[in-house]
């Protein structure tokens, strides 16, 4: 059933690209009530709309019929966060978000692949741990720019997703006692997310049980325009074979970034090989 | 017309067409990134054809040596020594501008059209980055010829 949402999802989304005849920098959209499609509870498709509303990169809203299903469209711009990214060298990776929409269908795959807690590593505006909260899971934002954890910290009122100003590759992951995480690495293979996992992974795998329990889900690209990795997995091979990983589930889902794109994002979900 | 003759032809060409980039580089305060980019390729492009040239083993070609070596100059004297660090400097200045600008009118909220506005001043600060990392990569090249 998942699966079916995320092919919807990314079918719906085909539609929108061709009917979109706004100008902002980013947009998306999300169903407003349950159907066949969507098959959500509505107090969780509720709970994405208020993150959205809420949310300040969102200057604008409207409704408008997706084929068969009503969606609310918003319509946003990051280029001030991008600015203080690049001004400060914080991240490795520039603020980007993928889809609410998406980072509720990707908990939802860690919620069925049995994980308690996700750890969203870039947290950004912190939308895929405020997804694990709706969906009854623990949750934490791991963020290393300070305007975007100030931005998390003005969308924890409704859920409070435990949002971190630190640096993901320094953080005492020990402190939150963690019993079956899953971490969702922000960043591309191809644009510093290599670097950012393998230093959450050396960290992760310093802590005794944490490693066997562990998930992980790595966001890759099958676009030309990215260096390809040898052992494939979009991006992501040759770090999950060093690690000993093994690949368990592969979804694509739109982001913002790939709404021109004909591809989305693959979202690697791998655990350790037992 | 033989062959050396349509190489060395070509090679005039693209020589001139090189030496008129440099000299509207050089006299132009406004430099935009179409003709920068184009000016980048273009001395690429010739400093190629000069190596390659170099290296044909036939004696015919012998006769573009000393265009090849006055090119090479032009390259070396004109381009890498002024025109090149007086573009990475624009550049680098016209990019600290547009930050500042951008920062300031940050704050606030805005209606929809200024940030969509706004919005394209970012993709022009982002083009003149990008424009600024590929400058960068030709000085690494000089560096590494050196």
């Amino acid at each position: 059933m998942i699966s079916d949402i995320a092919k919807n999802l990314v079918e719906l989304k085909k539609e929108f690209v061709k009917i979109y005849a706004g100008q902002s920098q980013i947009q998306e959209f999300i169903p407003k009530s349950t159907s066949q499609l969507f098959p959500i509870e509505q107090s969780h498709l509720d709970l994405l709309h208020e993150f959205a509303t809420k949310n300040p990169i969102y200057y604008n809203s409207f409704e408008k019929k997706l084929g068969s299903v009503d969606c609310i469209v918003y319509e946003g711009d990051i280029n001030k966060y991008w600015l203080n990214s690049i001004q400060h060298g914080s991240s490795k990776a520039p603020f980007s978000p993928t889809w609410m929409m998406s980072g509720y269908v990707g908990v939802l795959f860690a919620k069925q692949l049995g994980y308690s807690e996700v750890i969203d590593i870039g947290s950004g505006d912190g939308r895929i741990a405020y997804c694990a909260k709706i969906l009854d899971l623990e949750s934490y934002g791991i963020e290393i720019d300070d305007m975007l954890v100030d931005l998390q910290n003005l969308l924890t009122s409704t859920l409070n997703f435990h949002p971190y100003c630190a640096d993901a590759i320094a953080f005492d992951y020990s402190s939150l006692n963690l019993l079956r995480p899953i971490f969702f690495i922000g960043g591309l293979a191809q644009m510093g997310g290599i670097f950012l996992a393998t230093g959450v992974l050396d960290k992760i795998n310093s802590i005794s049980n944490l490693k066997q329990n562990s998930g992980w889900v790595f966001a890759g690209t099958l676009s030309q325009k990215y260096a390809q990795d040898p052992k494939n997995a979009a991006g992501w091979g040759t770090l999950i074979e060093k690690n000993n990983l093994k690949s368990i589930q592969n979804v694509s889902l739109p982001a913002a970034w790939t709404f021109h794109e004909p591809d989305d994002v693959q979202y690697i979900f791998a655990e350790s090989i037992q | 017309m033989t062959f050396s003759d349509a190489i060395s032809q070509m090679f005039d060409s693209e020589s001139q067409k090189l030496q008129n980039l440099i000299d509207t580089a050089n006299s132009k305060t406004d430099i935009n990134i179409h003709e920068i980019v184009e000016t980048y390729y273009q001395v690429m492009n010739v400093s190629s054809m000069a190596t390659m040239l170099k290296q044909q083993p036939d004696s015919e070609p012998n006769s573009l040596l000393p265009k090849i070596k006055e090119t090479e100059k032009m390259i070396s004297e004109k381009f890498d020594s002024i025109i090149h660090p007086k573009i990475l400097a624009k550049i680098s200045a016209s990019i600290q501008e547009m930050t500042k600008n951008l920062q300031s009118g940050n704050s606030g909220e805005k209606p929809k059209e200024q940030i969509e506005s706004n919005a394209k001043l970012f993709e022009e600060l982002r083009q003149t980055m990008s424009t600024k990392e590929f400058v960068e990569q030709y000085e690494k090249g000089i560096s590494h010829d050196q």
